[in-house]
């Protein structure tokens, strides 16, 4: 059954009829074409579907596109401002943590939110922030490296 | 050499794309009247089908098209086609759990799976047949009924005088050694979409490494000419050598494309790609080493037996590999290698990283350290006693040209601190140390008979150089590398290339990303291409300054003329050639692997690979006496790189490998139950996650004699065929069990523990 949706994506304000079962990753994918949010198992065991919901980190692929109504929803696509990507975005650039890049939204996305919660964490932290991001490419050496970047570059933008 | 641009860490030339979500993957495409198909797969291990109905598919609304094996040519298929044994739909037999039936093209997802849901199939059980020991026996159940027996495919080489060689040398150890099935589990999964056009060709849109050669086999198994077929890449969630054969989809989405006029896509579930997206090959290997008292090798007997699944697949070429890597490690002059592949009612297997040599390997590598033991001496001074030298053909005819063997595992043992590591007391802690050597292609392969590449490059007045090359990106870097090697050598800035790989009807002929092999054989034919198309632009550039073509500097985008201060952009100079003269500037390069004397597809064996890479990975581990965990506290890998061209892309390589054999060692395996996949998902098939991994240090050891661009070798396989046996050995000099079959499991080792208090 189709109800109405009222969502913000990226600053958007969207007004669509979508059908009550479907999850936010189908919407997000194919009624508002950001496909920069990657389906890697459908069954939230991947993490590469991960988007921020009000600022917290979500599966969007086990979240109904309902849940969202009236809610904040921060993708990838959404990250990087006027050409400029985020510190995130660019200490995954700089030290190498993309291979393929199907895990790399979600793997980002995760990382902003951890950081936006706990701007200094360890490294214990950060493995437990990651756990539930599955990467087949990296052995995920340096997307740890960039997570570190990543903090330093952040807490730099905090002093100035 | 000095270089600008070649060994450094460069951020990859794709980075950004896919770091802001830009980079679109097949998955992602959308087109005009897209359908969606599915395919209905067996439910049963082996059965006849004695009737489809699709009536009630066809009926639904929303359904386009239904199709079964009277609606789909009705050859053969394989990767060899001499060995064809693959339906595109099952009409008869079905042969193992996600054989496919039927399939239907729809307007969504839900209509599509609800019409496959109403198709109703007549199935005849058949005796089927899971152990490929089972499979052997005199009057087990045929996978195929018109074949003798469920023996496929058998190699056997043979090199010196091993039973002489046996009954002579002073010290023989001998074991079985088991690996089972590894998913590949690329991210994304396996996907296509297939469209034709009025002029009646076919486009299909997938995740390929080999486009050009999926363009034959689609070709060839719908019986339609091959300049009709083209295969458009996108960017790549993934490969790892799943992605090298085609997958029946592909022909299947065609079918329905032509059946309804619209572009048909079918997308893996993560489940299918489990089930059916075919798998590392499980090798149960019978070795025997001899050495003698002096610590020399003298002989090596090999009896594999292989499970290939329902089909061959990548089995033959498989197993033939193998036998190759066999041969040369260690340059052991008494060599049996006795193989068979053998079918069974399951997933088929195909080409997975490392291609049998991982599985290879773990025998070998974890025997030397048995007989090491049994002849009480450092099993890294019996390697180092045996290290393949630098030079020469080895016993076996493999061509070693630049090896740094005795160099990695110089560098291995002493960043793990191998001898304080050894001599060190016991603890109390279960802590080992182990280590395994490993040989592999650095360069792809000559296994078709040949093995060339082409490339491509123009450059625009408007300031760009495109590359159209064929070495495909599935996410190793290969497109950084390619431009990288560019750069260098037409002397541009490496953000002025413009990477195209993606098209077959763009890109010349290419045998595909695998083996290694893009780095070896397209780099060498991008170092032409960048070397034709610097010609034309010295020319160009002698003319407008007045000067010597050979006194024509051109680095990083500038071009000057020997000893003058005055620097000129290199595309003003483009701008003039084009512009003002009409000379357009590009350049062609080709690089065609020249075969060796005699060589002949049959006796070619180790002659068929053009550059050898070594490599060796020391491992630390703590073993949990409680749980049996065994925990890798860190991997140091040695790896040959040739001339490395992107230090941190081959670093990733690397550890990306290492990720992949740990879960490998100890953790990844296809549970099957009467041939029904019991692990088809994430949370019960473990792949190795951030918090899994230990502490690695990779060793990027530069060696000379290959023949690669700049002198560089391929480095994305190797890293993952020695970490198995490492771990084995170091689980060894731990507890002091010896497992010979992987994944080494909690309960194996809790098992083991029990026994030996
Ligand atoms: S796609 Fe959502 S967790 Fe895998
Ligand atoms: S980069 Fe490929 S899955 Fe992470």
């Amino acid at each position: 059954m189709k109800q109405e949706l009222l969502i913000t994506v990226n600053g958007d304000e969207h007004h669509l009829l979508v059908d009550t079962r479907r999850t936010l990753l189908d919407v997000l994918r194919d009624d508002l074409g950001l496909t920069g949010t990657k389906n890697g198992c459908g069954a939230g065991e991947c993490g590469a579907c991960t988007v921020l919901l009000d600022g917290e980190p979500v599966n969007s692929c086990l979240t109904l596109a309902h849940e969202a109504a009236g809610r904040d929803v921060l993708t990838i696509e959404g990250l990087s401002s006027g050409g400029v990507l985020h510190p995130v975005q660019q200490a995954f650039v700089s030290q190498g943590a993309i291979q393929c890049g199907f895990c790399t939204p979600g793997m980002v996305m995760t990382t902003k939110a951890l950081l936006d919660r706990n701007p200094d964490p360890t490294r214990e932290e950060i493995l437990a922030g990651l756990r539930g991001n599955l990467c087949r490419c990296t052995g995920y050496v340096k997307i740890v490296e960039a997570v570190e970047v990543a903090q330093c570059l952040l807490a730099e933008e905090e002093l100035v | 050499m000095s270089t600008c641009i070649i060994g450094k860490g460069l951020p990859r030339v794709d980075a950004v794309p896919k770091v802001t979500g830009a980079a679109q993957y097949t998955v992602d495409l959308k087109m005009p009247g897209l359908l969606v198909g599915k395919i209905l797969r067996s439910p049963h291990a082996h059965a006849r089908i004695k009737s489809i109905d699709t009536s009630a598919a066809e009926q639904l609304k929303g359904v386009l098209a239904v199709i079964t094996a009277k609606d789909v040519p009705d050859g053969l298929f394989s990767f060899y086609q001499w060995l064809a044994d693959k339906n595109i739909l099952c009409g008869e037999t079905v042969r193992y759990i996600g054989d496919e039936v039927a399939a239907v093209a729809a307007v969504d997802d839900d209509t599509a799976e609800e019409a496959v849901s109403l198709i109703k199939v007549d199935y005849e059980l058949l005796p089927a047949v899971f152990d490929v020991h089972a499979a052997l026996e005199p009057g087990a159940p045929l996978v195929h009924d018109d074949k003798e027996s469920n023996s496929t495919w058998s190699v056997e080489r043979l090199f010196g005088d091993p039973d002489k060689a046996l009954a002579e040398c002073d010290f023989v150890v001998e074991g079985t050694y088991v690996t089972h099935a590894q998913a590949h589990t690329c991210l994304e999964t396996s996907n296509c979409i297939a469209k034709w056009d009025e002029k009646d060709r076919l486009t299909i849109w997938t995740n390929a490494q080999a486009p050009h050669t999926q363009r034959q086999e689609v070709a060839r198994i719908l019986g339609i000419p091959r300049r009709n077929v083209r295969v458009i890449n996108s960017y790549m969630g993934g490969g790892f050598g799943s992605k090298l054969v085609m997958d029946v989809k592909l022909p299947i989405a065609s079918v329905l494309s032509r059946l309804t006029g619209r572009p048909v896509r079918i997308v893996n579930t993560r489940s299918e790609e489990f089930t059916t997206g075919k798998t590392r090959y499980p090798y149960t290997m019978s070795l025997k080493t001899g050495a003698m008292k002096d610590g020399r090798i003298v002989v090596r007997d090999l009896t594999v037996i292989g499970d290939a699944g329902a089909y061959h697949d990548k089995g033959p070429a498989t197993i033939n590999f193998s036998s190759m890597m066999f041969g040369t490690l260690y340059d052991v002059p008494n060599i049996r290698f006795q193989a068979q592949m053998v079918y069974t009612n399951k997933e088929m297997g195909t080409a997975f990283r490392g291609f049998g040599n991982p599985q290879l390997t773990f025998a070998t590598e974890s025997q030397l350290d048995e007989l090491a033991h049994k002849m009480g001496i450092d099993p890294l001074d019996l390697r180092l006693r045996n290290s393949n030298c630098s030079m020469g053909t080895t016993s076996c005819g493999a061509e070693i040209c630049g090896c740094a063997m005795t160099e990695c595992m110089e560098a291995a043992s002493e960043a793990i601190e191998w001898s304080q590591k050894k001599a060190r007391p016991s603890d109390g802690t279960l802590r080992g140390v182990g280590l395994a050597n490993m040989v592999h292609t650095g360069g792809g392969g000559r296994f078709y008979g040949y093995n060339s590449a082409e490339a491509f490059i123009k450059l625009s007045d408007e300031g760009t150089v495109t590359l159209i090359t064929s070495a495909l990106d599935m996410g190793q870097g290969s497109h950084t590398t390619m431009a990288q090697i560019a750069a260098e050598e037409l002397g541009v800035s490496l953000s002025d290339i413009n990477v195209l790989s993606h098209d077959t009807e763009l890109t010349p002929y290419d045998l595909g990303s695998w083996g290694s092999r893009a780095t070896f054989m397209d780099g060498n034919a991008v170092q032409a291409a960048a070397r034709d198309a610097r010609a034309a632009l010295a020319e160009a550039a002698a003319e407008m300054l007045e000067a010597d073509p050979a006194d024509i500097v051109i680095e990083e985008s500038k071009v000057w003329v020997k000893g003058s201060s005055e620097k000129h952009d290199l595309f003003e100079i483009v701008d003039h050639a084009v512009n003002a003269h009409g000379i357009p500037i590009s350049g062609t390069g080709q690089f065609v692997d020249k075969l060796p004397e005699g060589y002949t597809i049959p006796t070619a064996f180790a002659k068929n690979i053009p550059c050898f890479s070594f490599g060796t990975q020391a491992v630390e581990v703590e073993v949990d006496p409680e749980t049996g965990q065994v925990r890798v506290l860190r991997v140091v890998a040695a790896h040959e790189t040739g001339t490395t061209i992107n230090q941190t892309m081959s670093e990733g390589q690397i550890e990306g490998s290492i990720a992949q054999g740990i879960g490998f060692a100890l953790m990844e395996r296809l549970v099957r139950q009467e041939g029904k996949v019991q692990n088809d998902r994430f949370l019960d098939y473990k792949i190795p996650n951030i918090g899994d991994m230990p502490e690695i240090e990779t060793i990027l050891v530069e060696s000379v004699g290959t023949k690669g661009p700049f002198g560089a070798k391929g480095i994305g396989e190797p890293g993952l065929v020695p970490t198995a046996p490492a771990i084995a050995n170091a689980v060894f000099d731990a507890i002091g069990v010896r497992f010979h079959e992987l994944p080494i499991t909690r309960d194996m080792v809790l098992e083991a523990l029990k026994e030996t208090r």
